[in-house]
């Protein structure tokens, strides 16, 4: 083949993926599966800042859900991204302390936190600046940096043999995904699930998680939530959430709630109708659908009413259409 | 030989929470170079009263050794007088070694990664050129980053890539089979330069050289170096301390010329930085690099006490003015 040829051919090629997916967007999409049997429930409590008594609307959001946590170990996963001690990018230090005591109460058999961040290596100087070490009693004896746990193989996740996860999160009875709510440049909207990336480990995967982006972003956090569902409650801080470019980049979005469940995928779906976002729209929700709870129909809210708290979020224009009629 | 003050006839044997106890009673009016000494001690004190009994370092004390902290605690006591240890760690990280020439990074994970260059470094440092090396040099020189592919090189000329990113470079990756990124990258550079003129020279000569050229091309636009995304969705993403600290390391030998700013810039970051591995990478690369940087003055351990960090502690020891900077320059000894 002459280069000439090959050029034209790869170019062809690459116009012709393109296109196709231009094509896909345009389509209607498929009907979402039924998902599990039953409803899921899902509260939404106000919190209307930082300062509010977090400890009382979390334990009211929790029993509204019918957690029970008696004797369980549990690890509370925050969302910790970035240097930024006005506190938009990562989970809010009062939220992390409150949900400690909060599972203290409720008779946790022990309460740890562990976070992995995506690119940055020094977890402890990013809490220090987030404040947790400063807000939350003894953080330094009961946090974990997941980046740099031991770890343990399992079997067949992500398409790999073998997939590696820190031994804290796999001894874990409850994982808490304590995420932000925030939008996405890529997902859409990171929440509990999308959360769950910081249970990767650098010390094999990198910093950033490269692995999980060949897998694919949606794929990645459905297999995550596949992984370690079952095992999850969420609790989503959306005291002040983040909106337009997101993750890191976005802006400050006061939302004055915080949502809970133990259907992740009922609780991010309740968080993008919070947002102005169509979860049905949204492509890990849908590749989600089995796990859990998409359609409102299925979904029992709790405490608030969506339409009472709803605010839309702001979108970057690859997202636009994602926008809740 | 360079620790051999009253200082570290003091605290060589004492536990490193002694030493970092001892400080906080330590007279203001102690002199800088009395300071810096116990900066340096203390953390060479913690690496040696934290060696796991199977020769290896683990990220966090009682836990289980890796290859990245043992390689860089193997590298801050380099003739200091642990040979023995050394010699245990050394056994340990060369068991990790797999048939393809690669190394895991731990003994429980059984895929080879980016730290077969720190232990490539280590074997070169430690006078180490057989079979072994040339197995890894061979595995380096095969493994690119994914995204130097027809497809994304293609998908780049038509603009189809929402960034800013020149992938008509090689690089490394974390793990072969993924894309390229900085701190692989660095730390492979400075791995090859150490077998540079030797097994597959040319080879060698030609992959440094792309390596460097592709740091360049992912500098950011405030001077610096993140992760290795300079731009995403066309928008300038910040360049992070620690980052540009490996960046620099890797680009160590280039001409100055050629990133300039660079160097100044990451003066300021250390100066500002919140970030303690950032601070730490910075000093060596700065040392490296040539420039004069103070000793640390602030106390032992930082503001929060002592750190049980192994991998920072190493760092922070390496960093120093009288630590082993030296060894990640090109051919160089401490």
């Amino acid at each position: 083949m002459t280069r000439r040829k090959f050029a034209l051919l790869s170019g062809a090629a690459v116009v012709g993926a393109y296109g196709g997916t231009r094509l896909q967007k345009l389509q209607k999409p498929a009907p979402l599966p039924d998902g599990p049997a039953g409803q899921s429930a899902v509260a939404i409590v106000r919190a209307r800042s930082y300062s509010d008594d977090l400890v009382c609307r979390m334990l009211e959001g929790i029993r509204q859900c019918g957690l029970d946590v008696r004797g369980k170990r549990v690890l509370l996963k925050p969302n910790l991204v970035e240097f930024d001690p006005a506190t938009v990018i990562n989970t809010n230090a009062a939220v992390i302390a409150a949900a400690v005591e909060v599972f203290h109460q409720l008779g946790a058999a022990e309460v740890k936190i562990g976070e992995g961040p995506g690119h940055r290596r020094d977890t402890l100087d990013m809490a220090d600046d987030a404040r947790y070490r400063a807000t939350i009693p003894k953080f330094e004896r009961i946090f974990t940096d997941l980046n740099r746990d031991d770890v343990s193989p399992v079997k067949g996740f992500g398409g790999e043999p073998e997939f590696y996860f820190p031994n804290t999160v796999l001894g874990a009875d409850l994982i808490v995904s304590l995420a932000k709510m925030k939008t996405h440049h890529w997902a859409g909207a990171t929440l509990s699930m999308k959360n769950f990336f910081g249970v990767v480990p650098g010390s094999v995967y990198g910093w950033p998680k490269n692995k999980l982006h060949y897998y694919g972003i949606p794929e990645s956090i459905v297999a995550l939530n596949r992984q370690f569902g079952k095992k999850a409650f969420a609790i989503v801080d959306g005291v002040v959430g983040m909106e337009g470019n997101g993750p890191i980049q976005g802006t400050p979005k006061p939302v004055g709630v915080l949502v809970m469940g133990s259907d992740l995928v009922a609780v991010d779906s309740t968080c993008c109708r919070i947002m102005g976002i169509d979860p049905e729209k949204v492509n890990y929700l849908r590749m989600a659908a089995d796990l859990g709870h998409v359609r409102p129909g299925r979904i029992e809210q709790r405490g608030e009413t969506i339409a009472s708290v709803h605010t839309d979020f702001a979108l970057i224009d690859d997202f636009k259409d994602l926008r809740l009629a | 030989m360079r620790h051999a003050t009253n200082l570290h006839k003091t605290y060589s044997r004492a536990p490193h929470k002694g030493v970092a106890r001892t400080l906080k009673t330590f007279p203001e009016s102690a002199d800088l170079l009395t300071v810096a000494g116990v900066y340096l001690e203390s953390r060479l004190e913690f690496l040696r009263a934290n060696q796991n009994a199977d020769g290896g370092w683990s990220y966090f004390p009682g836990k289980g050794s890796w290859l990245e902290p043992t390689s860089y605690a193997m590298l801050a006591l380099h003739g200091t007088g642990s040979d023995p240890d050394l010699d245990r760690a050394w056994k340990l990280v060369r068991s990790w070694q797999l048939p393809d020439g690669s190394f895991q990074p731990s003994g429980e994970v059984k895929e080879g990664t980016w730290v077969t260059a720190q232990a490539l470094t280590l074997a070169r440092i430690r006078g180490v050129n057989d079979a072994s090396v040339r197995a890894s040099v061979d595995w380096l020189l095969r493994v690119v980053g994914a995204e130097h592919n027809m497809w994304t090189r293609t998908g780049s000329f038509l603009h189809l890539i929402k960034a800013r990113l020149d992938v008509s470079h090689e690089g490394w990756p974390w793990r072969d089979g993924n894309a390229t990124w900085i701190e692989p990258t660095a730390h492979t550079l400075t791995a090859l330069k150490k077998v540079a003129g030797g097994y597959r020279g040319a080879e060698v000569e030609r992959r440094v050289r792309d390596g460097e050229d592709l740091v360049l091309s992912r500098r950011c636009t405030d001077g610096g170096w993140n992760y290795g995304t300079p731009n995403m969705l066309y928008v300038d993403l910040p360049s992070f301390p620690e980052t540009t600290g490996m960046a620099l390391l890797g680009l160590e030998g280039r001409n100055e010329r050629e990133f300039p700013g660079a160097l100044d810039l990451a003066e300021r970051f250390r100066a500002e930085t919140k970030s303690s591995s950032g601070k730490a990478w910075l000093q060596i690369a700065l040392r490296c690099h040539g420039r004069n940087v103070a000793a640390p003055q602030e106390s032992a351990w930082g503001s929060n006490g002592p750190s049980n960090d192994v991998l920072l502690a190493s760092l922070e020891a390496l960093g120093h003015p009288e630590g082993n900077y030296k060894l990640f320059r090109a051919g160089g000894q401490a």
